[in-house]
């Protein structure tokens, strides 16, 4: 069963329809790319899924339940969580911290929220070290996000939206900017992840997507042009064409 | 105990010897208006130039309380929590909706707003007179006119006031509210609803202001038409900044430098905002955390100097 689907979705920007009647379902377990040239839609489409932006027509279900117009904040509490595709960190805090803020939003409780010490809530902070030792981050907790490296910030972006335990993880190009060495370790990363969350991943480098996705979907000036399998996608002519700007397949 | 407490209450109990009581009274005042705003300046990262809107209202209207209904000094300053948070709640409702300069502006625009109705409504604010005549009642025999009295109630209050903040500042709302200043958007998506949090901080803030408004007016018996006017609210930035907006002591500091220098320096020199002015400078172009990260770097300095 999709666990997270979208219904005729649009967004439009005055003239310029960014998404563009897309129907898609994401199955649970499974880890679904979304692939398309730049400006394609695909970042508007997850700002569309996290509430950030109110479509223009169109619905989005999350476990069947009708979650369109909820706004970005009560999204998270759902059980869907995003990382951007530029790092979007809370710089001056040491990660454990950034994580614990993530981990204390969907925590059980806000007990306490005015008088507890932010130290003495030993769920939170286990389940925000859990999400940077996932990311292979735990031994520098205490460190201040300044001293890390930018791969490092990559990992750290994964971390916050682990912290908020989701059922859904949504990645926006999490190895934006990244090494070759770097990417490896992203991706091998992301593998780990999988089966463990429901995944949907934006990503442009074709080698990680082919390696790593259950399903692709392809989307292009706004519309999926595309679903299936790896190797289906691979031998789609229209996909290529896409891709190659017509000249070629 | 930690060294910033030790210090803290050996400046309460020296003050009053080297300082008149009233001057002393004030500083601890403007203190905990200065706790208030730092919140959401050095917090929340919100710079609100409107926090006289809430220290003028409590003061009027604990004021007029005092005044006309001989209510106890607590009662007026549970009044004066309460209308400073309410006042808060209404002006950061509305102020809120926006961010960045428009949201500074509105702060400033709603100060007016207040200001120009208590010039107007002589008849219960005094107008440019002011609202004078307003007691210090005697609590449980203790004569709050003795200006000692008056001193340890002031000084107590802000000591309470102090362990308040700092238990706020702690909190899990302490830390969500730092997320917010470093990260709207993230806070948001991990699943903080930005907007009431920062109205939370203006009217956990406006409380204070509140407090520091009932107890300015006991101070001087009379709430001056100042007291809710623009200059105030500049004046409690302008010592928060100087004292460091980066700490949970930096406006404590700070009001101590600016009510001493304008008690002391004023009357020797009736230019003296010229002083307040190129400290202000020195501290933008300079000293971004104010006079607490002075101290941090001399101290820094002095360890990493080798013995000799």
């Amino acid at each position: 069963m999709a666990i997270l689907e979208t219904k005729n979705l649009s967004k439009a920007f005055g003239a310029l329809a960014a998404v563009d009647d897309v129907s898609l379902g994401i199955e649970a377990g499974t880890l679904h790319s979304i692939i398309g040239p730049n400006g394609a839609g695909k970042t508007t489409l997850f700002n569309l899924l996290t509430g950030t932006y109110l479509p223009s027509a169109g619905r989005i279900l999350f476990d069947g339940r009708d979650i369109t117009g909820t706004p970005a904040h009560r999204v998270a509490h759902l059980g869907l969580a995003r990382s951007f595709q530029r790092t979007n960190v809370f710089p001056a805090f040491s990660l454990l911290d950034n994580a614990w803020v993530a981990a204390f939003a969907c925590g059980p409780s806000w007990e306490g929220l005015l008088w507890r010490r932010a130290d003495r809530y030993p769920e939170v902070k286990a389940r925000a070290l859990a999400a940077l030792a996932d990311v292979g981050l735990a031994d520098k907790a205490g460190k201040p996000v300044r001293e890390i490296s930018h791969g490092e910030q990559r990992q750290l972006e994964l971390a916050i939206a682990l912290a908020a335990a989701p059922r859904v993880l949504l990645l926006d190009e999490p190895a934006a900017g990244l090494s070759p060495e770097e990417t490896r370790k992203l991706v091998a990363l992301v593998r780990a992840l999988k089966g463990r969350y429901t995944i949907v991943l934006i990503e442009h480098k074709m080698d990680i997507i082919m390696s790593v996705s259950d399903r692709i979907s392809v989307m292009h000036f706004g519309s999926l042009i595309a679903e299936g399998t790896p190797a289906e996608i691979q031998k789609n002519p229209e996909v290529r064409r896409a891709y190659l700007g017509g000249v070629a397949a | 105990m930690k060294k910033e407490n030790i210090l803290l209450l050996a400046a309460v109990l020296v003050l009053p010897l080297v300082l008149r009581p009233a001057i002393a009274s004030e500083i601890w005042i403007f203190a905990i208006f200065g706790l208030g705003l730092n919140l959401l300046l050095g917090y929340t990262g919100l710079l609100s130039f409107g926090q006289a809107t809430f220290f003028g209202s409590a003061a009027y209207v604990a004021g007029w309380l005092l005044k006309h209904y001989g209510i106890s000094v607590f009662l007026a300053l549970g009044t004066g929590v309460f209308v400073g948070a309410a006042s808060a709640a209404l002006v950061g409702y509305l102020c809120v909706q926006r961010s960045g300069l428009y949201f500074i502006m509105l702060t400033f625009a709603l100060n007016q707003l207040f200001y120009f109705v208590a010039y107007q409504w002589t008849s219960v604010t005094g107008g440019e007179d002011g609202m004078p005549g307003i007691p210090r009642p005697a609590f449980l025999g203790i004569d709050f006119n003795d200006p000692f009295a008056y001193y340890v109630f002031v000084s107590a209050l802000f000591i309470v006031s102090l362990w308040i903040m700092r238990r706020i500042v702690e909190s899990p709302l302490g830390k969500i509210l730092q997320a917010i200043r470093e990260n709207e958007v993230r806070a948001e998506a991990v699943g903080y609803d930005v907007a009431r949090f920062k109205l939370a901080a203006f009217v956990i803030g406006g409380a204070f202001s509140g407090a520091a408004g009932v107890l300015y007016a006991m101070l001087f018996g009379i709430v001056p038409l100042e007291a809710i006017g623009f200059v105030t609210s500049g004046n409690v930035v302008f010592a928060t900044l100087i004292g460091g907006s980066g700490s949970l002591y930096g406006p404590i500091i700070g009001s101590f430098v600016f009510i001493w220098l304008s008690e002391s320096v004023s009357t020797l020199w009736a230019r003296w905002p010229l002083l307040l002015g190129v400290a202000f400078v020195i501290v933008v172009l300079f000293l971004r955390g104010g006079v607490v990260e002075a101290w941090s770097r001399f101290w820094s300095w002095r360890s990493s100097k080798p013995k000799t």
